[in-house]
């Protein structure tokens, strides 16, 4: 019945995230064969990358004149990185235990607040894992029909870098709502952490959270950034373990 | 602690953050069986008493137990709460669910829920099982959250204010199936309210707390016994005694007219107003009402 609660209280936006992200990356498909034959052309025009932008213009150019590199930098790269930070919050956002309607009901059950916490963290990262894995299989799935292979493998390897990195947005979203009662303070500071983040890496140049999520080193080197995973995955049990012990000591 | 004391406080004290002190010393022990009535302003303390009972709001210091385990143990205050039925002052229910939905989580987590009680109260308190909560009118509700709490085979019935808010007609109709229930089914029940007059229809046992501690409790018969209302006069203006005998609560001069409130030994302070050369001595019992008045003046009072 926990599980049942939690799914509950997050089913709408884990749907309505799935369903967006499955259009999105069948429209990965439709983008490649629509600008399949540009590419080419591109690679020839000249980029001032003298830059930040003109960089990552250059780079971009360069990655995707292959089918693997158009979905990287289309896919992995931007729109699943940016869509799967977003539903990262959004998903860890919302309460626990509320202060809000219901939350005392939700007290009076014979359930213990550790067990209220673990199985709706547990319930969101479910659902997120699910999310950074199964829309991105509609690009291996979709591939043959414009004449193009893509690997499985690459979907679960990027997928995992996704998951495990974007995490810690669900995690501090997850905390900052046992924190605050309401939706919006939660929601609104973890996006403006990660936009922090995001832009700091960018523009200073720092392989950090995002290079990581995005999957950079799986992409040019084949191999799993174990050490950026591994980081991540304990600052988002942190993130959690404070949750709970919020939780715990909290006063409803 | 024993079977015959269903909840057992002992010098419960929660301070919240900022410094507000909500319980201030709270003692009372709530006999088993019993329904004790639990009183008290708006602010006096009552849901957050209800709160550390059940595990919602940490004590700060004192002793909570209910059947005998520590309210403040996180696995115990589990165990609490899988036998103890509560409804909340605003029928704090999942507006998103329907009636039927609500019903069947809630069983979900009661081993022992009782499906035969469960079709009795959807019947006679009339609910629609196919509507959204949010949707039930604030009787509606109270009926609803009142069946999740009497179907679960609760041992302890925990209810905080259920009848604020409510017309007389819905209001009747909740006492009497409480009142039915606990003589079919057997329960303790904490009934937190204001509503004296709640109280006196089905108490047989009540506590009146004020500003977080507790001013008077035991049995509804044994305060009216108790308590009694002085009425002394004299042939010229009353003379400010001052009585020996232990139990005097407060005493009020008008003319030629003093009132005395005392807590047990009425007699004796009537032989002493006698003896004062009164005219006139009348003893008379007080209702709850005026018991409860009373006690929080006097509280009051002595506060300032």
């Amino acid at each position: 019945m926990v599980w049942y609660k939690s799914w509950l209280d997050t089913r709408w936006r884990f749907l309505i995230g799935f369903a967006i992200l499955l259009v999105l990356a069948c429209g990965v498909i439709v983008n490649y064969s629509l600008s399949a034959s540009l590419l080419p052309g591109l690679a020839n025009q000249p980029v001032d990358t003298s830059t930040t932008a003109g960089r990552v213009l250059g780079e971009l150019i360069r990655i995707e004149q292959t089918y693997r590199g158009f979905v990287w930098g289309q896919w992995w790269r931007q729109n699943l990185l940016q869509d799967a930070t977003l539903l990262a919050v959004i998903l860890g956002s919302g309460g626990v235990i509320s202060n809000s309607k219901g939350g005392l009901f939700t007290l009076s059950l014979p359930a213990s607040r550790h067990e209220w916490v673990a199985t709706r963290a547990a319930t969101g990262l479910g659902e997120f894992f699910i999310l950074a894995m199964v829309p991105s299989l509609a690009i291996p799935l979709l591939s043959p029909l414009i004449g193009q292979h893509y690997s499985i493998t690459d979907v679960l390897a990027h997928g995992l870098c996704i998951f495990v990195s974007a995490a810690v947005f669900y995690s501090l979203a997850f905390l900052l709502s046992t924190v605050f009662h309401d939706i919006w303070r939660p929601l609104l500071i973890a996006i403006a952490v990660a936009c922090v983040v995001g832009y700091g890496e960018m523009i200073f140049q720092i392989d950090g959270l995002f290079r990581v999520m995005a999957g950079r080193h799986y992409f040019e080197s084949g191999s799993l950034p174990w050490i950026g995973l591994t980081s991540s995955a304990a600052v988002s049990v942190a993130l959690l373990y404070g949750a709970a012990m919020n939780v715990a000591r909290k006063d409803f | 602690m024993n079977d015959l004391v269903a909840i057992d406080i002992a010098d419960l004290h929660k301070r919240y953050s900022g410094g507000v002190d909500a319980l201030r010393g709270l003692t009372l022990r709530v006999p088993t069986g019993s329904i004790f009535g639990f009183l008290g302003k708006n602010g006096a303390g009552k849901t957050t008493t209800i709160k550390v009972l059940l595990g919602m709001a940490r004590p700060t210091s004192g002793d909570v137990r209910v059947f005998g385990l520590r309210a403040a143990d996180p696995d115990a205050s589990v165990s609490i709460r899988l036998r103890t039925g509560f409804v909340s002052e605003d029928q704090d229910l999942y507006d998103a669910m329907t009636v039927q939905d609500l019903i069947r989580f809630t069983a979900g987590f009661y081993p022992r829920w009782r499906a035969d009680l469960e079709a009795r109260y959807l019947r006679s308190f009339d609910l629609p099982p196919g509507r959204k909560v949010k949707t039930l009118s604030r009787g509606t509700r109270t009926k609803l959250a009142l069946l999740l709490a009497l179907c679960r085979s609760a041992d302890l019935l925990v209810l905080d204010e259920p009848m604020s808010g409510l017309d007389p007609a819905v209001r009747e109709e909740v006492l009497q199936s409480l009142v039915r229930h606990v003589a079919d089914e057997g329960a303790t029940v904490f009934l937190s309210s204001h509503q004296l007059a709640d109280i006196d229809q089905i108490a047989d046992h009540v506590a009146i707390i004020d500003r977080g501690h507790a001013l008077v409790c035991g049995s509804l018969d044994d305060l009216r016994d108790r308590y009694r209302r002085i009425q002394i006069v004299f042939d010229a203006d009353a003379p400010a005694l001052s009585f020996r005998t232990p139990g005097v609560i407060r005493t009020h001069r008008q003319g030629r007219v003093l009132t005395v409130l005392a807590s047990g030994a009425a007699d004796a302070v009537a032989a002493e107003a006698r003896a004062a050369d009164a005219v006139s001595v009348d003893i008379m019992p007080l209702t709850l009402k005026e018991i409860f008045l009373e006690s929080v003046n006097t509280s009051m009072n002595a506060e300032n």
